[in-house]
């Protein structure tokens, strides 16, 4: 019986460990959106020169290019899906 | 400490700039300064006033002179090739090969001639920094005003860079804490190069606003053009806030009142180069003319 009832309590807890990981991350998936988008425009702005967009000073975007390998591919991806604005917009809100 | 003060020879193109500042320097050392005279200008004129090749490293041309010439597609080169070094080390491999092919054109992008003389400046500022004068020869207009208005450019770009970085880490924080209840962060490095950069432009555009670390000297003619482009300059200097410490008529003729050549410049004193009869070319030469000057250049070059 003691036995039953600390599976019962471990299975509760662990439904509410779940619970609480999936509200979490419903709280932050804009946030995330955001963030990824923040980190385009920042992208864009630094190495807008490689994709013929205005640029800040070459000293700029070339001192700051070894530690943006992340943005450089994140700027790439979002050219695949620049073409999607809606589609993009209602999966960051979870509409559909 | 860098006790060094800077001076920039600056004007249009054939008005003397190197020969006023091989002058200064002569006179400089003489007097019993250490001096150090560097041409920033691609076209380097020093080794043929000095009758003798001249380099990147430093060239002993009196007791107390030095020269040298700035090689500025070396500066260039050396500078992608630690940028592209430190690509290899960071990037995964195939991020970093398809950037291989970007490399060869950077080269020449506009913007890059005149980080290199900075670069060039801020290395014999560090290495000289114990001598009492680094005298600039400096380049054609367009690359000297580029040259001084690059920090406070930078900064403009920098600052607006900085704030849209620390807004992303700001956010990214955010989840971090939310989702893994996690409070220790790591420093972005993105953010730690912006921040450096921020502190190179700074120091930079407080040095060339500083009188008493900049002085820039504006080499004219009494001649229409020659003072066309030197109140452009002056100008454009006003506008980066940088003060022009000096005029020097170069080729005076010695029949013509400076006050009259032209108002603009009353303001700021004014030295006098007077015309020579020979061509002011090898140490004799100079030596020569600031000897049978001696007395006005002494009155005006002591007190500067």
């Amino acid at each position: 019986m003691i036995r039953i009832l600390k599976a019962m309590k471990n299975k509760f807890v662990e439904f509410l460990k779940i619970s609480d990981q999936v509200a979490r991350s419903n709280a932050v998936q804009t946030i995330e959106y955001e963030v990824e988008e923040l980190e385009n425009i920042f992208g864009v702005l630094v190495l807008g020169s490689y994709v013929g967009m205005p640029s800040p000073p070459m000293q700029i975007s070339l001192d700051l290019m070894p530690f943006m390998e992340k943005e450089l591919i994140l700027m790439m991806e979002k050219v695949d899906t620049a073409t999607q604005p809606l589609s993009q917009l209602f999966s960051a809100f979870d509409i559909g | 400490m860098n006790r060094a003060m800077n001076l920039f020879f600056m004007g249009k193109g054939g008005v003397g700039k190197s020969t006023a500042a091989a002058l200064f320097s002569t006179f400089l050392a003489q007097q019993g300064y250490r001096v150090l005279v560097v041409s920033l200008d691609p076209a380097h004129n020093q080794s043929d006033i000095f009758e003798r090749p001249l380099s990147d490293d430093a060239s002993e041309i009196s007791p107390n002179l030095r020269a040298m010439e700035v090689d500025q597609e070396a500066w260039i080169r050396t500078y992608l090739k630690d940028v592209h070094h430190q690509i290899d080390r960071t990037y995964s491999y195939l991020t970093s090969f398809n950037l291989e092919k970007y490399f060869g054109v950077i080269k020449h992008s506009p913007g890059l001639e005149e980080y290199a003389l900075i670069l060039a400046f801020e290395h014999i500022q560090k290495q000289y920094a114990q001598w009492d004068y680094l005298i600039f020869d400096m380049p054609p207009t367009a690359l000297s005003l580029k040259f001084f208005a690059l920090p406070s450019l930078s900064l403009v770009w920098v600052e607006h860079l900085l704030a849209l970085r620390q807004e992303i880490i700001q956010k990214r924080e955010l989840i971090t804490t939310i989702t893994l209840l996690n409070k220790e962060f790591q420093r972005d490095k993105v953010l730690n190069k912006i921040e450096a950069q921020r502190v190179q432009y700074r120091k930079l555009k407080e040095t060339f606003e500083n009188p008493e670390k900049t002085r820039v000297y504006l080499v004219l003619n009494p001649d229409k053009l020659s003072h066309a482009e030197s109140l452009r300059i002056l100008n454009s200097l006003k506008e980066i806030n940088i003060p022009l410490y000096r005029t020097v008529y170069n080729k005076k003729p010695v029949n013509v009142a400076c006050a009259q050549i032209d108002p603009v410049f009353a303001n700021i004193p004014m030295l006098n180069f007077p015309l020579s009869d020979t061509p002011l070319i090898g140490m004799d030469a100079l030596q020569h003319y600031l000897q049978a000057n001696q007395e006005e250049m002494e009155n005006q070059l002591k007190v500067c």
